[in-house]
């Protein structure tokens, strides 16, 4: 091996074993903390990680080594290994930090179950009078997810162009293209739909325009990626083939890479519109209007049969939703 | 006759430090049908897609019909890659689409952007699309899609497409290697016709010797990205072969 491959080994190594024991000695002052009211100062936490993954890497028995470096095989059991038990005091203490700081309470899951009777008896005797109200508060987000998923696949169709490895040159142009592109892509897909609707609500609104406007963000970026993907993976073959006949860049684009994307593309668009109406009912809860406002607005006014009604209709739409797309996606994949 | 392709200390390295021709001298007249031969790996695709530069050569000049291949680029390069029609070994052709629109591709070179988006209604292109699938026997098959084709029937859209071209230079990257012995005499029996009624020059990579008997006027051999044979076919005898192949070859007959 070479040299300075086995130095980033080592180095991710230390590194590895140095997380680990920090994040385990901090686990246990936060218990000593809760269960003894013994307070340790922060950086006495990162001093003693330190000294345990110094004395653990010295003895060369640490995970770090067992990971990242090249050991002897040994017949051991994982039992009789020191870095086995350090993954089980990792995993215990980290499900006992996660018990504590999540309050888990099985006694109150079990025993307050009558809180919930209300909306329980909502869902199961929903009020038919608002069926129309509800409906038309439906059709609004399904329109909100169709119109934001349209007029995504414009943008995101130019960019994925630019964001496929295999069609930008190997030059600087072409390389910082691609990467702001895909940077963008995953940035703002990372930021969920409903802070979009947070801050579109502010900018248009509390509406459906707002709830729109956050789905269509979050959808440019999302088929910008899938888009961008699938042709990454078309057959070379064609393209080189219409490259060889004397076309250009666009011609190359359209008759070469366009055919072969087009029935991916509408899956996923499709797909693309299924997940829009579902993030649009949660997206209402913020501001984005449709039949998640309404929820809201009767969740607050406690009035637990117009919930069940609303409940009712949004499961339907997602299950219809759901089994359409999956058809269409079916019938696609044959073409 | 004219030589309608020169090349001079044609080197390609590949990135990877593979050094895949090593200073290849060439001269391909007018009207020839060259076999290339050799073992995989010896630099037979290299070569051809140096020579419509698919691959970017590292050094050494080409020129096609008098044209300097490598110093072209943009709308220069394309117009000499118009010359040069070019047939591969996996056909290439967009499955999904009829064998027309197939066809209708290899006039790109032609075309503006926008002329080719409404090509299908260029009622001339249209006629002359079908012709050359008549030619390559497929008349009636205009509307199929690909993917509905046999191997055999798709090489010969393939060059029914590059007929589009009106090319006078046509390569073919091993064509029938993913073919039954029958079909690939066939579309090589299409090839054959090109180069002796439409005067194209061909340079064809084989893996089959008798077939490279049967079709080739010329013979070069590579081996480890050197020209270690050029001559006929009929001059390829047991020591030549065992030159180009290597001393454990033996030379197993297709019919």
């Amino acid at each position: 091996m070479k040299k300075k491959n086995m130095l980033k080994l080592n180095l991710q190594a230390i590194l590895t074993d140095l997380l680990i024991w920090i994040y385990i000695t901090g686990c246990i002052s936060f218990l000593l903390n809760r269960w003894f009211n013994v307070a340790i100062p922060g950086l006495h936490i990162v001093i003693y990680g330190v000294v345990v993954s110094v004395i653990v890497m010295t003895c060369g028995i640490s995970i770090g080594r067992k990971v990242f470096l090249p050991t002897k095989r040994t017949n051991n059991k994982w039992y009789k290994t020191f870095w086995g038990w350090s993954i089980v005091l990792i995993l215990l203490i980290t499900f006992i930090v996660g018990w504590i700081l999540v309050e888990v309470n099985p006694y109150k899951f079990f025993t307050k179950f009558k809180n919930a009777g209300g909306i329980m008896s909502g869902i199961f005797d929903p009020n038919l009078d608002l069926l129309i109200v509800s409906l038309t508060a439906l059709a609004e987000t399904i329109y909100l997810a169709l119109l934001a998923t349209i007029f995504a696949i414009p943008f995101a169709f130019l960019l994925s162009f630019f964001a496929a490895r295999n069609l930008m040159p190997k030059t600087l142009i072409g390389n910082t293209v691609y990467i702001i592109i895909r940077t963008f892509a995953t940035v703002f897909r990372s930021i969920e739909a409903i802070v979009w609707a947070i801050i579109f609500s502010v900018w248009v609104g509390i509406g459906p325009f707002a709830g729109m406007l956050a789905l269509m963000i979050h959808s440019i970026a999302a088929l910008t990626k899938l888009y961008s993907e699938q042709i990454e993976n078309i057959d070379s073959g064609p393209v080189e083939a219409i490259k060889a006949t004397g076309a250009n860049t666009l011609q190359i684009w359209v008759f070469g890479v366009v055919p072969q994307i087009i029935s991916p593309f509408l899956a996923f668009t499709i797909y693309r519109w299924d997940i829009n109406v579902r993030m649009a009912t949660i997206v209402g809860f913020v501001g984005g209007g449709g039949i998640g406002l309404l929820l809201l607005q009767q969740q607050q006014l406690l009035r637990w049969h117009n919930v069940g009604m609303i409940i009712w209709l949004i499961a339907a739409v997602v299950w219809i939703m759901d089994m359409v797309s999956a058809k269409v996606r079916e019938k696609l994949q044959g073409m | 006759m004219k030589n309608i392709i020169e090349i001079n200390n044609l080197h390609k390295v590949y990135t990877g430090g593979t050094h895949a021709l090593k200073g290849i001298n060439l001269n391909v007249k007018e009207g020839e049908f060259c076999i290339l031969l050799g073992l995989s790996g010896s630099g037979k695709t290299t070569l051809l897609r140096c020579l419509n530069r698919l691959i970017e050569p590292t050094s050494g000049k080409i020129q096609i019909d008098g044209e300097d291949i490598i110093a072209a680029k943009g709308q220069k390069l394309r117009l000499i890659r118009r010359k040069i029609g070019m047939i591969f070994q996996q056909f290439n052709l967009i499955k999904n689409m009829s064998s027309l629109t197939n066809v209708l591709t290899g006039k790109l070179g032609y075309t503006s952007l926008l002329n080719s988006l409404a090509f299908s209604k260029n009622k001339k292109d249209v006629e002359i699309a079908l012709e050359n699938l008549q030619r390559v026997g497929l008349k009636d098959f205009d509307e199929n899609k690909i993917k509905n084709l046999s191997g055999g029937q798709q090489q010969r859209v393939a060059i029914a497409r590059t007929l589009m071209q009106k090319p006078k230079v046509i390569l073919a990257d091993e064509p029938v290697a993913s073919l039954d012995p029958a079909t690939a005499d066939s579309v090589m029996k299409y090839l054959g016709e090109l180069n002796k009624n439409d005067k194209i020059t061909i340079i064809c990579s084989l893996h089959f010797l008798s077939l490279a008997r049967k079709y080739g006027t010329r013979v070069v051999g590579l081996k480890d990205g050197e020209i270690v044979f050029d001559g006929t076919p009929r001059e390829i005898d047991k020591k030549r072969f065992k030159e180009i192949y290597g001393e454990d070859a033996e030379e197993v007959e297709i019919r």
